[in-house]
């Protein structure tokens, strides 16, 4: 046969067709719909912003939820409101992890012969009317219990409100969170329940156990405050931390006086004048010196303030005796006309627990749970469950499973609170305002609105329902001054002045306190303390938070026991050692962690993880609240984590610590360095020498005040070389060529005018505290993937105490990462100094990682940015090799690629993606970027107004959520951007100047604040260079 | 001469007074004419059962290595034990082994030759092979190592409508070149070696389809006295044009180390060091071939202990030059004052990498010291352990010049360390499977000794039979005669 031209040319063209036509379909059609009616204030691509409150813990802060295409993408600080001022911390921005976590109840369910079962809102509320029916008719409604996550704001009036109206009593507002002893002792001795502390007015802080920084409190305001007066480097207060343990608050501290857990007390009694110094040091195990010297400084600094956190069973009389000490403060630090209201209505966990003994008793018909969680809260000795058991009928309207939810027979998942309308009381004589930010994710709805819609159904409650039965927003405005006008016009700032009148937080009516730590037996004291990240185990279900590693141990995913090196000597164990830690309620074997920071006579262990309950990513670590004695309380009521003693032997046996720390000595690098105060004003002067990381500037001259001369090709003594100029110039290969005629966009007069700006980041370490707030701005700015969990591994190390496979192998993908250097304390000894440092990408003008990268995916742009471009990575690797700061990171799986077992953001987390970010595919290096897709958006809103780019117009994610506004990022080339002035700080240097980087970041020292005339002797001996290399140099 | 602990062989009967076979003075006595060499080496290419179990056991290791590299690329490169900031890892570590190994055949086929280095004679088919199969195997592993190896020809210089090239700033693009080049004149200068002797072979072939094929392997070679001083020149070029190669490509290779930032890489005595390095590596790859293999051939009179006991010489010498670098190094460390470069220094010689460093100094400078004895010289069974501890000791130089750099940098707070997961190891294992498959696979194709370059050596053929003798004379005479390029 034979084939002519042209059928061949039709069978070749009929062929290609169809091998076209199959090669290039994806299988399935998409089809982009615009919008013909567009919704209101929508802008493809661009965000809308709502204002609303933080429901993370119970402080309340405002925040903005930004909004793309109907979804939340992210939360920031609301800078209108009085507590958050724009800032905000790692818990409140996690709040989007909540919305979207995969674990979330997706619909109604019920519990039929002990198995949960999906049914629908209809199913759901005719069950929940039959049994609240039949709780009525039995004439149970009096004695059923309501207990909710405490809140402020109308929710507790309106619940109450409904409760009543059908016969029940008023809800218990419960938060294991809060310290109820600081709120009790409040409440007595100042009449409101959190004062504000003016630590600006203080010359002296003593914090007894008081973790105000990081989880103590409304957390971001007191950062907010205590920046700004350590900021004010001159007048800055100086810290003292009292304690067994340094928590965050404690490593900011100045000094640390280790005391043993419950010992605080006597400590303030003598600050009171109550107990003698002598005896105070017997019964706290302190040098009688240092207490002294504390005795001395509190009295004669004054203004000073004092705060009380302590958490053992004579936590109430602490505070109470702490109060006692602030009683001239009242009005200069202790603020108690501008209180935080965030804790009023607040009841005693004590009424819980009587409410669950009254369960026990069988006395309870019906339980409501809402957010509350006291199955986990008590600890696992007290037996919730076992009480909770005995109720016929538990309903529950969290919106996450957990352990108490766990056991009820109704769940009716509420809202999050980025989906409900609300309000808040964060500070006297203001509302926060509460707005849904999106439609809600499942098939969830607001726990107000089914209250209503309960009683509107029920004939025979109707009647006696609130008013305005139609929507809790309804009724909101109903009682909202001005009106549904007036909450329109309060919508856009999110709060406006006003007050919420407040229900009454009721004590426990008769508490016990759990007898004295001394008289529980053990070997050393057991101090559990609540997870700065998780709080009481609620954050556990975030990947962010349990990925972001703690401020102070730098432990994430896993549970260890912290122990002094000399306790660790003693029981013969070293870093990730197994102990057992035994109590007379519970044993657990975990990993040793050998802590500075905490006595050798106590093992110190983060409560929040392990949690069965909670989904995937809780059940990392071990949950410490099972060694918890069964009735732990203070004269409060409030929960006494630190009230028992432990047997503590080596188990046998190792883990690896799921940690991010290598080494936590600088090796005299000067990579966070400090000045003590007092030599400010004088640099290069021979008194800054001694306090300085690297002895005065290494080149100029040593510390034997030997000036060594400078040197053609060292990095120039003079400041900031290269920072000024636009760009670095050997940059750019041919184009930064001072001789070539062609220089494109790096030409300074190129139209697009890039090179005439040099994008520059000042971060102050006095301001920092160490908080993390940064690294999860950024991990959800930047869609970060956490890559933790243990699926997310080929469980190349499995480990059985914690997540973290990836982690232990260092390939967290924080861009930005605190660091955490000690100086001193080589021999345990308590009188170390902590250094933060946020390390990112610093963006040298000189960067080593770029002419190392074969495919330029790695290069210059004209505006000082050292740019990655993520499509252009092959995956050498090279650029991090020669990265000195280490600040570059690979994608080792398909983190986000769904179909892939490491995938980081399985639905709906991956609603949460920045649209403006690539998610980056497996194989590419990643860095930070200064938050390029900020800065070009910045830049195309000026020109699209035809205007030019405002100085300080916007901010970078890290900079932006920063509560201790430590962070400053700007154009470094025009003086008129904040930046520049910081660069010029005399406290300013260069990470690794000597390598001729010419970074873009630029750091100022911390601030030391040693005792007045002991200057040298507290911080001398601190400095990097004393952290001896290893011997034999 | 009974100096190895086997039985003496009547054909190992070693000249008494050892010539020095340095020279282009050698000797193979035991070898009587050209048609006993034609004979012994084509001998060589039947297949034997060793060989088969040979053959499959490296094929077996091969797709062992093959199937963790598609696990690799399916999952990410996060299956091998990469710990940042130790972002190279076993890969680079084989990649540079590997590299090292494929320098000492050119070495010995080139330079040596230049040298007229006679020892190289009998052994440097066996090297040239080796080299060429070390480079192929070598060029893999950057491959292997990329986060996107699909995307691999990014790194070659190639026309395109964006306009975008490689970074020609960067060492990894040098590689490409160098790495490239080196393949493509070695596999050249391995080829125009081979012509003389595959016409032998397609003289002696009796099976149609292969004497085709060597017949179009051998470019139609008649023995011609033209075609020799054409084969003599370009073999003199080729070596020529070789021998710079052998010191840029690992000077090039060091490079992605030499231009890096990370103590201990940042150095400039890192070229001669690898090269050096390199050359020690490759000698003891051949010792581990060679013994075997001339054991297995029974060409034990080709490759006597004369030739072994030269290669001997020469891999003690490059034993003390590498041992010099790693006392330069250390002094430099200690001499540049340079915090970061000591504290590294201590960290890997007596931290965290104590152990690694052991292996390194005592396999590559402590007991090739065992070579100044001429006993063990001699002593192929030491000698073939000894390649097998410098092969051991060169990865580990590899090991410990690219991790604990990278474990152990500026920041201290990303310190960490390193341990290779099964993938790494099943790679690693892969790589030896690829090598030995094309190894084996040539050995039954080609003649592992050159037979044109043997003849050279082997007494003419006289007019009368006489016995055993040296004749240094006619030796010569033979040269003249049947190589007329050889000595212009």
């Amino acid at each position: 046969m034979t084939v002519r031209r042209r059928e061949f040319l039709k069978v070749l063209g009929a062929g290609t067709a169809t091998a076209a036509a199959v090669g290039c379909g994806t299988g399935e059609v998409e089809r982009l719909i615009p919008y013909l009616v567009s919704p209101d204030e929508t802008v493809p691509g661009v965000s809308n912003y709502y204002a609303t409150t933080c429901r993370e813990c119970s402080a309340a802060c405002g925040v903005l939820a930004e909004t793309r295409d109907g979804r939340v993408i992210k939360v920031e600080g609301n800078p209108e409101h009085p507590l958050s001022r724009g800032a905000i911390c790692a818990r409140g921005q996690a709040a989007v992890q909540g919305l979207y976590n995969p674990d979330r109840f997706r619909h109604p369910w019920v519990r039929r012969n002990g198995s949960l079962e999906k049914i629908t809102w209809e199913e759901g509320l005719q069950l929940f009317a039959q049994k609240l029916g039949e709780a009525r008719a039995s004439g149970g409604a009096s004695s059923a219990v309501f207990i909710n996550q405490h809140e402020s704001g109308s929710f507790p009036a309106f619940l109450d409100a409904w409760l009543s109206a059908l016969g029940m009593p008023p809800h218990i507002s419960f938060d294991a969170q809060s310290d109820f002893a600081a709120v009790a002792a409040n409440r007595q001795s100042y009449g409101v329940s959190w004062p504000r502390f003016d630590f600006k007015a203080a010359r002296v802080v003593v914090s007894f156990g008081a973790d105000f920084l990081d989880s103590w409190g409304p957390s971001v305001a007191q950062q907010l405050d205590w920046a700004e007066a350590r900021a004010d480097v001159a007048r800055a207060p100086r810290l003292i931390y009292v304690g067994p343990r340094r928590s965050l608050t404690g490593l900011n501290a100045d000094e640390w006086i280790s005391c043993k857990p419950g010992s605080e007390l006597v400590i303030a009694q003598m600050l009171g004048g109550q107990a003698s110094v002598a005896a105070a040091a017997t019964a706290s195990g302190v040098p009688a010196a240092q207490l002294a010297d504390l005795q001395r400084d509190f009295t004669s600094l004054r203004p000073n303030l004092a705060i009380a956190g302590g958490t053992g069973p004579g936590a109430m009389q602490l505070a109470l005796a702490v109060n006692a000490l602030n009683q001239a403060n009242v009005g200069s630090t202790v603020r108690v006309d501008e209180p935080v209201t965030a804790y009023d209505g607040l009841d005693s966990p004590a009424v819980a627990r009587a409410a669950i003994e009254r369960m026990r008793a069988g006395a309870v018909p019906i339980l409501f749970v809402r957010g509350a969680n006291p199955v986990h809260a008590f600890g696992k000795a007290a037996r919730v469950a076992e009480a909770i058991a005995k109720v016929p009928f538990k309903v529950s309207f969290s919106s996450v499973p957990d352990e108490t939810t766990e056991l009820c027979d109704l769940i009716l998942p509420d809202n999050h609170s980025l989906e409900s309308w609300g309000d808040a009381a964060p500070v006297r004589g203001m509302v926060g305002l509460q707005q849904p930010a999106m439609d809600p994710v499942f098939d969830t709805r607001a726990t107000a609105d089914v209250l209503l819609e309960l009683s509107r159904r029920s004939p025979a409650t109707a009647a006696q329902t609130p008013p305005a039965p139609d929507g809790y927003r309804n009724w909101l405005i109903s009682r909202f001054p001005g009106g549904a006008r007036g909450l329109t016009a309060a919508l856009p700032a999110g709060l406006t002045a006003g007050t919420i009148a407040p229900r009454a937080g009721r004590a426990g009516v008769t508490v016990t306190a759990s007898p004295a730590i001394e008289s529980t037996t053990g070997d050393m004291y057991l101090l559990l303390y609540q997870h700065p990240l998780l709080g009481d185990g609620r954050g556990a279900n975030k990947p962010w938070l349990q990925e972001l590693p703690d401020p102070v141990t730098k432990i994430c995913w896993q549970t260890v026991a912290e122990i002094h090196p000399r306790a660790a000597e003693r029981l013969g164990v070293v870093n990730g050692d197994l102990l057992t830690v035994a109590t007379s309620a519970g044993s657990l074997t975990l990993p040793a962690l050998v802590y500075l920071g905490v006595r050798d006579d106590t093992v110190a262990i983060a409560i929040g993880r392990g949690r069965d309950g909670m989904g995937r990513y809780a059940r990392a670590g071990l949950n410490a609240l099972d060694l918890l004695g069964a009735s732990a309380s203070d004269a409060s009521g409030a929960v006494a984590y630190a009230s028992m003693k432990a047997r503590v032997t080596k188990a046998g046996g190792h883990h690896e610590l799921v940690t991010t720390e290598g080494s936590a000595r600088q090796h005299g690098r000067g990579i966070a360095r400090a000045v003590a105060a007092g030599s400010l004003g004088q640099a290069h002067s021979a008194a800054a020498a001694p306090t300085e990381a690297r002895g005065a500037d290494a080149g100029a001259q040593h510390e034997d005040g030997h000036v060594v001369p400078e040197m053609k090709g060292m990095a120039s003594r003079e400041f900031l070389p290269g920072l000024r100029a636009p760009v670095a110039n050997d940059a750019q290969g041919d184009l930064g060529d001072p001789n070539s005629n062609d220089k494109g966009m790096y030409a300074p007069d190129h139209w697009s005018g890039m090179a005439k700006r040099r994008w520059a980041m000042t971060i102050d370490l006095a301001r920092c505290t160490g908080c993390s707030a940064c690294v999860t701005a950024c991990y959800a700015e930047n869609n970060i993937p956490t890559v933790g969990a243990e699926w997310q591994n080929a469980k190349v190390f499995p480990d059985r105490t914690g997540f973290g496979a990836n982690i232990i192998r260092s390939r967290e993908m924080a861009w930005i990462r605190l660091e955490r250097y000690f100086e001193g304390g080589e021999r345990g000894e308590s009188d170390f100094e902590t250094r933060f440092i946020p390390m990112l990408c610093q963006h040298c003008g000189n960067a080593p990682c770029e002419p190392v990268c074969p495919v330029y995916a790695t290069y210059h742009a004209p505006d000082g940015l050292n740019v990655q471009v993520y499509n252009r990575c092959v995956g050498t690797r090279y650029c991090s090799n020669n990265c000195p700061y280490k600040v570059r990171y690979f994608n080792w799986f398909g983190y986000g690629e769904p179909a892939r077992p490491h995938y980081a953001f399985p639905e709906p987390l991956n609603w949460q993606l920045n649209p403006d970010v690539t998610v980056r595919g497996k194989g590419v290096m990643e860095k930070c970027t200064f938050c390029v897709q900020r800065i070009r958006e910045a830049e195309h809103r000026a020109a699209a107004e035809k205007r030019s780019l405002q100085a300080d117009e916007f901010t970078v994610a890290c900079a932006q959520a920063c509560p201790s506004r430590a962070i400053t990022f700007g154009d470094a080339a025009d003086s008129s951007w904040a930046v520049t002035k910081l660069i010029d700080d005399e406290r300013a240097y260069h990470v690794f100047d000597e390598l001729n980087t010419y970074t873009a970041v630029v750091y100022l020292k911390k601030v030391n604040h040693p005792r007045e005339g002991a200057a040298v002797a507290a911080t001398g001996a601190t400095t990097g260079a004393a952290a001896a290399p290893p011997a034999g140099h | 001469m009974a100096a190895s602990a086997k039985p003496v062989d009547a054909r190992d009967i070693e000249v008494l007074h050892r010539p020095n076979i340095a020279s282009a003075d050698v000797q193979l006595p035991a070898v009587r004419d050209y048609e006993q060499v034609d004979r012994e080496i084509s001998a060589t290419l039947s297949p034997t059962a060793a060989w088969y179990i040979g053959l499959f056991t490296a094929v077996g290791f091969l797709l062992i290595g093959i199937a963790a590299w598609m696990y690799q690329i399916y999952s990410g490169l996060g299956v091998a034990g990469y710990n940042p900031p130790v972002m190279w890892g076993v890969y680079i570590i084989t990649f540079v082994f590997w590299v090292g190994i494929g320098h000492a055949g050119t070495l010995i086929s080139a330079i040596l030759y230049l040298f007229r280095a006679g020892f190289r004679t009998t052994i440097y088919r066996c090297a040239e092979a080796m080299t060429v199969f070390a480079v192929m195997t070598a060029g893999l592993f950057p491959i292997l190592h990329l986060g996107r190896p699909w995307k691999f020809f990014w790194l070659i210089p190639y026309p395109n409508w964006r306009y975008i090239w490689p970074n020609f700033k960067s060492p990894l693009v040098w590689d490409v070149f160098a790495i490239l080049t080196y393949l493509t004149v070695s596999t050249t200068f391995l080829y125009i070696g081979l012509i003389p002797d595959i016409a032998v072979l397609r003289d002696r072939e009796r099976n149609p389809i292969r004497r085709r094929i060597y017949g179009v392997l051998s470019l139609g070679w008649r023995n011609s006295d033209r075609e020799w001083r054409h084969f003599a020149r370009a073999y003199l070029f080729l070596a020529a044009f070789s021998t710079p190669l052998v010191l840029s490509v690992h000077s090039v290779v060091s490079f992605d180390f030499a231009m890096g930032l990370p103590p201990g890489w940042h150095t400039t005595i890192f070229p001669p060091y690898f090269v050096a390095g390199a050359i020690f590596s490759g000698i003891g790859m051949v010792f581990t071939i060679i013994i075997p293999l001339r054991k297995w051939f029974r060409l034990q009179h080709y490759v006597t202990l004369n030739h072994l006991d030269a290669a001997a010489k020469l891999c003690l010498f490059t034993s003390l030059v590498v041992g010099c670098a790693y006392m330069v190094e250390w002094f430099i460390a200690w001499y540049s004052g340079l915090q970061v470069e000591q504290d590294y220094f201590w960290n890997r010689i007596f931290g965290q990498w104590w152990w690694a460093s052991a292996i390194l100094y005592t396999c590559n400078m402590v007991l090739p010291l065992s070579l100044f004895s001429q006993k063990l010289r001699r002593n192929t069974t030491w000698l073939f352990i000894l390649s097998i501890f410098i092969n051991i000791g060169m990865w580990f130089e590899r090991f410990v010049i690219v991790i604990p750099s990278l474990s152990h940098e500026f920041e201290p707070w990303q310190w960490s360390g390193y341990r290779p997961t099964w993938v790494d190891y099943a790679i690693l294992a892969g790589s030896f499977g690829w090598f030995s498959m094309w190894f084996l696979l040539f050995i039954k194709q080609f003649p592992v000794i050159a037979i044109a370059e043997v003849k050279e050596i082997v007494k003419p053929r006289l007019k009368k039979p006489h016995d055993h003798g040296i004749d240094v004379a006619g030796q010569h005479l033979a040269f003249e005669r049947e190589t007329p390029g050889e000595h212009e």
